[in-house]
């Protein structure tokens, strides 16, 4: 009997050493342990066997028969995890080839400019607002002190649509706007497009953008302008950023400055700026001896084009998308 | 304006050696931007950009004045003294003024007996560098005391001046002069002139004529210098396209009171150059003198505009430096303007120039102090944000072009010139050939971008832009923003294995697109309806309805205006109106409470003519199928066997759902039924 049971744990043993699937270790559970298994035939027999011999011939096969359902379970183990790795490895992909990737909006450059201004503004406590391109003699020169025939506007030389319609040529136009419509205090800035009759190379484009704003108060201080516009310096050019203000001319502002920040070492002048004329005011309806209000206009492209290092205007407006994809 | 270091220097008394170097940095403080220094052998020249508020500073003399004020010295304009010879210059000339709204002051000087010749090597150099060609002894004198003193000064040959004399007077219809410069101008009536008894004879402040020039041979020289109307000069230059040393200065207003000074000037250069005598006395019409503004100050306003305490004497001190009288007063201090600061008319004025000399830098950086609350922005542009936000997240790009264009590019794109859109505000004065009106629309120039980038081999590009087009009509001229969006190429990049097809971008993507931007802005009630415009395919055409008008249109770019563009491919293009949209816009959409009974869902596939749209199947159903159907949306479409040939497969999945119970089979079968029958009845429906 024990050289039998030795017999068969050595042949069982062999057989789930060569099974190759699930299938044949199966198989090799029914022979031993099936219904008509081998085993099972010999425990069916015990109760045959000499009282005296019984206890231990049941012992030995119960433990041949724990021993056998372990060799079973581990090899179906090492067995499936095997024919697992084998569908995975089947499904493998090749990471190396490129992602899916639907398109990603884009902002234009100029575009997030604007946004990064009118948002450093409205912390300020500035209102954003807008006012129309198609202007009127009236609102881009008259309400800002310059007459007709004032040399002030060669510098701005307009496309006009008839005697009275032009392309605003500056957004200041939009201050005269709405200071009319308001009371003091007021805190009011706007950016967008401008227009000069300027030959197009690569400085220079017919069409461009400014940020304009303005502050109405009883105690506006040209100190509050120089405050003011740093603050905004510091937060689109860095916190280091320094400030210059020289002395220059508007019809609209007296006293007139002209702003420039330092960056990369170099001064960059972004645009003009002063107290706004007592005319002005008058004009807008607002009583210069009660109020000071302080104005300023900035320019966008061109601080544009030094911020990202851009050398040429017109790639603004191209509009090639491996140039928009680089911002 | 190109100042001569050592020139300067001549007409400045200080007491410390100045630094050339160091005024590149110092000009700029003072409101003279400095444009470029050059070093010319040992001297230097700067370029110096000057404001139209300040004539004086178009001469030596006015920047020799800001130097020595700010060094706390002395001007030193050069003295003149003449020997003058008779008889009267009165006696053998004459001037007169016919308009004096045209010319506030007009003087005269005569020199006979000159030698004309080449000047001496001194001045040659020195007109030179000031960037001025040396022409003879006379002519350079004017241009010399013009760089000196700003007043611009002209010279005519007397004997040729018939009547021995001029006029200043409007220029009649019809006439013409030949200028300097030998060209035949054609004057407009009522440009500033000066006439002798005769005929025109130069262009007031602009230029002289050639038949009064001073010629080698001449020998007696009216020297003129006047003060015109700026406006008058302005646009007498203007309406010639002309712009000369002289009209500049004359545009900017200069100073009535140096005219006479600077005329005995020249007079006396001319006399040490080119020999001659001086005539005793001069040509002088000023019928009216202005006497010296005044101006008052408070100088408690100086800090109130500034916000920097400047003390009371500084402020004096630094008035009277640039040639201000100041009287002082308890409140108020009353300033007398010196002559060539003529642009100096109220207090302001006069802050700005106690700051400028005091320094800008000496001004603080403050906050204001009041209070105004946080920033807002208007709603349309909050509204405006949300479009464009909703446009990056679906995937476009930004661009932006520009508002100018060339009706023929409206054309190209396939727009009828008599189409609205084709009726394009006309600018009065372009500049170039290319960008002679303002856009309708903003499809012409996003499809040059699209041209741009196919051309550069760029294939896929999806990009929108948020602009202003233009529009006139008899009833006027519009403004408005408009939303325009472009696509073509494939909408997946890294799309290797998968079916060009399904990745190449078509019209149901750029509806997908619109779709995003109605629904970022919560507008509800769109339908986008079939519609036939020239420029798109017109099969692939359609408009966006909102609350019963057209508010945009959609659809695939007609072929022939791709083949035009050579775009090798299809593109879809859309333009929205922006206003509508915002206005439909909700900015607060309110909760509907999430439903926690079951839907039933049930598909069923319709099978109508082939001409029949899927919109119209989805509203048939929803018609029929009233408030338990919760969605109703087309999942499939199919022609082709077994679907009878002229008719297609519709499948539309519909879900119902009641939010207060669950819903029994049997009555979303009944609703299913009553959509069939509808269906049946409305569009001749079968089913599969």
């Amino acid at each position: 009997m024990r050289d039998q049971l030795e017999r068969l744990r050595q042949q069982a043993l062999r057989e789930l050493e060569t099974a190759s699937d699930t299938e044949q270790v199966e198989a090799v559970r029914r022979k031993y342990l099936g219904r008509k298994g081998q085993l099972t035939s010999l425990l069916r027999c015990l109760p045959q066997l000499p009282p005296g011999e019984r206890a231990a011939a049941g012992a030995a096969l119960n433990e041949l028969k724990v021993w056998l359902e372990g060799q079973l379970a581990v090899c179906l183990d090492q067995l499936r995890a095997r024919e697992r790795e084998g569908r995975l490895r089947a499904e493998a992909v090749d990471v190396t080839l490129p992602g899916r990737r639907p398109s990603v909006g884009r902002e234009h450059v100029l575009g997030r400019m604007m946004e990064e201004i009118r948002e450093i503004f409205r912390s300020m406590g500035f209102e954003v607002v807008e006012g129309p391109e198609l202007e009127t003699e009236e609102f881009n020169f008259r309400r800002l002190n310059i007459p007709e025939h004032h040399p002030a506007r060669d510098a701005q030389d307009s496309f006009y649509l008839d005697e009275e319609h032009l392309l605003r040529t500056q957004c200041t136009a939009v201050d005269v706007r709405v200071m009319p419509r308001r009371q003091p205090p007021l805190r009011v800035v706007t950016v967008g497009r401008c227009y000069r009759r300027d030959v197009v190379d690569s400085t220079h484009m017919p069409v461009f953008h400014q940020v304009d704003g303005f502050m109405v108060g009883e105690g506006i201080r040209f100190s509050d302008l120089k405050g003011v516009l740093a603050e905004f310096a510091r937060q689109l050019w860095g916190p280091e950023t320094r400030v210059r203000f020289q002395p220059s001319y508007f019809p609209f502002t007296e006293p007139s400055a002209e702003i420039a920040v330092s960056f990369r070492g170099r001064w960059l002048e972004i645009g003009g700026c002063g107290m706004f004329h007592p005319r002005v005011l008058e004009m807008a309806g607002i009583d210069p001896e009660k109020y000071t209000a302080f104005a300023f206009g900035c320019g966008v492209d061109r601080p544009a084009m030094v911020r990202y290092g851009i050398d040429d205007i017109r790639l603004f407006w191209e509009n090639d998308v491996r140039f928009l994809g680089q911002f | 304006m190109r100042v001569l270091w050592s020139w300067l220097m001549e007409l400045v008394e200080v007491d410390t050696p100045q630094d050339p170097a160091a005024w590149e940095e110092r000009f700029p403080m003072l409101g003279l931007g400095v444009e470029a220094v050059e070093r010319v052998g040992d001297d230097w020249v700067f370029d110096l950009e000057t404001t139209t508020n300040r004539p004086d500073w178009l001469g030596m003399l006015g920047i020799a004045r800001e130097v020595a004020a700010v060094c706390r010295g002395r001007v030193r304009p050069p003295v003149v003294t003449l020997e003058e010879s008779d008889p009267l210059a009165a006696r053998v000339a004459w001037a007169e003024v016919a308009e004096p709204g045209l010319c506030h002051r007009y003087v005269g000087r005569v020199v006979v007996d000159v030698r004309v010749g080449p000047s001496p090597r001194w001045m040659v150099q020195r007109l030179e560098r000031c960037g001025i060609r040396s022409i003879n002894n006379v002519v350079d004198v004017t241009n010399y005391v013009m760089l000196e003193t700003g007043q611009p000064l002209h010279a005519f040959d007397l004997d040729r001046l018939v009547g021995g004399g001029v006029v200043v007077r409007a220029a009649r219809e019809g006439e013409v002069l030949v200028t300097l410069d030998g060209q035949e101008r054609r004057l407009h009536p009522g440009a500033l002139v000066i006439a002798d008894r005769e005929r025109v004879v130069a262009l007031g402040g602009v230029m002289g004529g050639l038949d009064t020039e001073i010629r080698p041979e001449t020998r007696r020289v009216l020297l003129e210098s006047a003060w015109f109307h700026p406006v008058a000069v302005r646009r007498t230059a203007r309406a010639l396209g002309m712009r000369t040393e002289g009209s500049t200065r004359h545009e900017r207003g200069g100073d009535p009171e140096r005219a006479r000074y600077a005329a005995a000037r020249a007079a006396q250069l001319v006399q040490e150059l080119a020999g001659g005598r001086v005539l005793r006395g001069e040509l002088d019409v000023y019928p009216d003198p202005q006497p010296p503004r005044r101006v008052s100050l408070r100088p408690s306003r100086l800090n109130r505009v500034l916000g920097v305490e400047v003390p009371e004497d500084e402020a004096v001190d630094i008035l009277e430096r640039l040639e201000f009288r100041v009287e002082r007063g308890p409140d108020r201090w009353t300033v007398t303007v010196p002559s060539h600061r003529r642009d100096v008319e109220r207090e302001e004025d006069l802050i700005e120039e106690v700051a400028r000399i005091s320094g800008y830098d000496r001004i603080p950086e403050t906050l204001p102090v009041e209070t105004v609350g946080v920033g807002a922005m208007e709603p349309e542009l909050e509204a405006e944000r949300r479009v464009r936000d909703a446009l990056l997240r679906a995937g476009l790009w930004e661009v932006l072009t520009l508002s100018l264009l060339h009706p023929s590019e409206v054309e190209r794109v396939g727009i009828p010139l008599d189409h609205p859109l084709g009726q394009a505000i006309p600018l009065r004065n372009p500049l170039t050939q290319e960008h002679t009106h303002l856009r309708t629309t903003l499809l012409p120039s996003l499809v040059g971008v699209l041209r741009t980038n196919r051309v550069r081999g760029n294939s896929d590009v999806h990009v929108f832009e948020i602009g202003r087009v233009f529009r006139g009509s008899s009833a006027g001229r519009e403004e408005r923003k408009a939303v325009g969006i472009a696509r073509m190429g494939r909408a997946l990049e890294g799309s290797w294995n998968l079916p060009e097809e399904a990745v190449q971008v078509d019209f149901h993507h750029l509806k997908g697109t619109v779709e995003a931007v109605l629904g970022a802005l919560h507008v509800e009630a769109w339908e986008v309806r079939p519609d036939s415009l020239p420029w798109l395919h017109p099969y692939r055409s359609a408009s966006l309805w909102l609350g019963g008008r057209s508010v945009g249109w959609l659809g695939e770019l007609h072929p022939e205006v791709c083949e035009r563009y050579d775009l090798r491919g299809r593109a879809y293009v859309a333009e929205l109106d922006l206003e509508p949209l915002l206005q439909a816009a909700r900015t607060t959409p309110q909760y509907r409470p999430l439903p926690y009974t079951p839907a039933v869902e049930r598909d069923v596939a319709v099978v109508v003519d082939e001409s029949v749209l899927a919109g119209e199947v989805v509203r048939v159903v929803r018609q029929a199928a009233g408030d338990l159907l919760e969605a109703c949306e087309p999942f499939d479409v199919y022609t082709g066997p077994p679907v009878p040939p002229g008719r297609k497969s519709v499948a539309v999945r519909m879900r119902f759902r009641d939010p207060t119970r669950t819903l029994q089979s049997e009555e979303v079968e009944a609703l299913v039924a009553r959509a069939r029958r509808a269906l049946q009845e409305a569009l001749g429906a079968g089913f599969r």
